[in-house]
């Protein structure tokens, strides 16, 4: 049903009608195709754009989601309150999402009580590399050979390969069993609300509690499986929003000279279909024999009740 | 919820929902009342108290189905939550500790093993301590338990076993009763002792007393007013009924069928300082 010329601006001023581009939800642009058996070594979650090309999550989608206030585009990877370590797999071709894999076993994090799973939707920002070969001046350590990760702290529980737009409000300085892991603290631009929400200090007034259960959570995290406390630069302190953007932006640097092959990536598989000038780039085509050479999906299996276990350290 | 993560997309499967109102069933396939039928001391949803064969159903608020608000730090229930069959809090009852009468409900247990159990489940559980909620104004006691089968369950025999092994449980526990409610708009709750738990003895004394006046309500000494005290097993009870009647109460009810979305503002966590 289409409204009068003069109706038509009078709703859209008043917040009707069509809305403007940039609202428009970036998983509308995404989808995800997904091969083999969930909860099992050969799930993956492979990315396609708006053209149904398959695409990169690592490198095709853009870093920076546009608009005035500074915008950045995340993938999920892991839904608030789930714990099978999905992630990015940076060594295979076009970087579908899969479960981590850890000495045989398929990962599944703790749950440090009070805490069940993931505390925060749990992702990764695209087009970021914290690069192994550079020793980050703040932390002392170098880089974990993976995209940046990102906390998202807004209510709505998201789905594993979901790309959300967010808007970045601080920075943790994880040491993570010795390498540097910034871990991004945002919140999607479409939680009820983001509209007063815009840098860490409104985290710590709306949400009490939250960073403090954020550090206690990668303090904790691997003491189950057997490894030490992490620890953190700053004293475990959140650096505010500028501070985060100049990171992920220095991280973005990283990516780029890795795509351009300035940089050594190691194992790191830079297939892309989009990155213009990269000699990484292969064709549509290509890209469609990777994802065909998977598993056909099937449905699930279930899941060990251990993962449902709470673990309890002395207060 | 499927532990691997649903996606948006069409090409994901996920495993069906669990029923939504279920009925119970003797080992025989034979339709009881989980409130009535099932003993209280072990060899062998919110139950629904005034449905005939108080089959487990969702509590409806102000015409909505309810769902627990999440008080950070915790999500949902942080145990497995339930009641003791063949128990009763009288309210018409003045219970001596709280000075409030009973909430007119089986009385509540919260299992704190490791694993999640399933609604409908009858499980065997030992009795380690109980807490004396006040909740709006009535006697609410939750019993604290542990289920037989958990791998700990040999080092779990009274409430210092819990504060021992599982630092900060307790105190959660009471934190989360004390908290629940205010997302809805009521008052923080109260405890008698000072939300202190008592022992296992006195758990075990509290369940006693709770079911000694559900024999008098199944044995119609007491009015349980809108209780339904329809029972398969418990013979000498004016309320006992036929196989054949059960039958006809299950038949009544709507056909099986697949889950509705739970909505999304259900997973909203609530924040607020602690007074």
């Amino acid at each position: 049903m289409r409204a009068p010329p003069g109706l038509a601006r009078l709703l859209a001023a008043r917040g009707w009608g069509r809305p403007p581009r940039r609202c428009l939800g970036a998983m509308a642009r995404y989808g995800t195709e997904q091969r083999g058996r969930p909860n099992s070594p050969d799930y993956r979650l492979y990315f396609k754009n708006a053209d149904g090309k398959y695409i990169s999550p690592f490198h095709d989608i853009p870093l920076f989601a546009g608009s005035k206030e500074v915008l950045f585009n995340m993938i999920v990877e892991v839904p608030r309150w789930t714990n099978a370590k999905m992630e990015i797999a940076t060594e295979e071709p076009l970087n579908p999402i899969k479960q981590d894999i850890k000495k045989g076993k398929l990962r599944y994090v703790a749950n440090i009580f009070p805490h069940k799973g993931y505390i925060w939707n749990y992702g990764a920002l695209p087009q970021t590399w914290e690069d192994p070969n550079h020793t980050d001046n703040i932390t002392g350590c170098c880089g974990d050979n993976d995209p940046i990760d990102v906390c998202e702290i807004g209510s709505k529980i998201r789905s594993s390969g979901e790309i959300v737009q967010v808007k970045v409000l601080g920075v943790l300085a994880l040491v993570d069993e010795g390498e540097t892991d910034w871990k991004i603290i945002a919140i999607s631009v479409d939680d009820p609300e983001a509209q007063k929400i815009h840098d860490i200090d409104d985290v710590k007034r709306h949400k009490p509690g939250y960073l403090e259960a954020t550090v206690d959570w990668f303090r904790f995290y691997k003491v189950p499986d057997g490894k030490p406390e992490n620890q953190f630069a700053f004293n475990g302190e959140f650096k505010d929003k500028d501070f985060a953007v100049e990171i992920i932006k220095s991280t973005h640097e990283y990516w780029k000279a890795l795509l351009h092959k300035k940089a050594d990536g190691g194992t790191i598989k830079c297939t892309n279909v989009l990155v213009s000038g990269s000699p990484f780039c292969c064709s549509e085509e290509d890209a469609r024999l990777i994802v065909q050479s998977a598993p056909v999906p099937v449905n699930g299996d279930s899941v060990s009740p251990e993962v449902d276990s709470w673990h309890f350290f002395p207060k | 919820q499927p532990e691997a993560s649903p996606q948006a997309g069409p090409d994901f499967f996920p495993p069906p929902p669990p029923p939504l109102f279920c009925l119970a069933e003797d080992a025989a396939g034979r339709y009881i009342s989980p409130f009535h039928d099932i003993p209280i001391y072990a060899d062998p949803g919110k139950i629904a108290t005034k449905d005939p064969l108080n089959p487990i159903k969702q509590d409806v608020k102000k015409g909505k189905l309810r769902y627990v608000a999440n008080v950070f730090p915790h999500k949902g229930y942080i145990w497995n939550y339930g009641a003791i069959p063949q128990t009763w809090e009288d309210p018409g009852h003045k219970d001596e500790n709280t000075g409030c009468c009973g909430d007119n409900d089986p009385i509540d247990v919260c299992e704190i093993g490791s694993k999640v159990c399933s609604r409908g489940e009858v499980i065997k559980v030992k009795v380690l301590g109980t807490l004396a909620l006040i909740d709006e104004g009535e006697t609410d006691w939750k019993i604290i338990a542990i289920n037989v089968e958990d791998p700990e369950a040999d080092n779990y025999n009274d409430i210092n076993d819990v504060r021992r092994m599982k630092p900060g449980y307790l105190e959660a526990t009471v934190d989360w009763f004390r908290r629940y409610k205010v997302p809805d708009g009521k008052p923080e709750n109260q405890f008698a002792f000072n939300g202190e738990f008592k022992d296992r003895d006195f758990a075990v004394n509290v369940i006693k007393c709770t079911h000694e006046h559900w024999k008098a309500l199944i044995a119609k000494k007491t009015d349980g007013g809108e209780i339904n005290c329809t029972n398969l097993t418990v013979s000498d009870s004016p309320f006992c009924c036929s196989q054949e009647c059960a039958k006809a109460t299950v038949d009544a009810a709507p056909p099986c069928k697949a889950a509705n979305p739970i909505p999304p503002e259900v997973d909203k966590w609530f924040y607020y300082q602690k007074n």
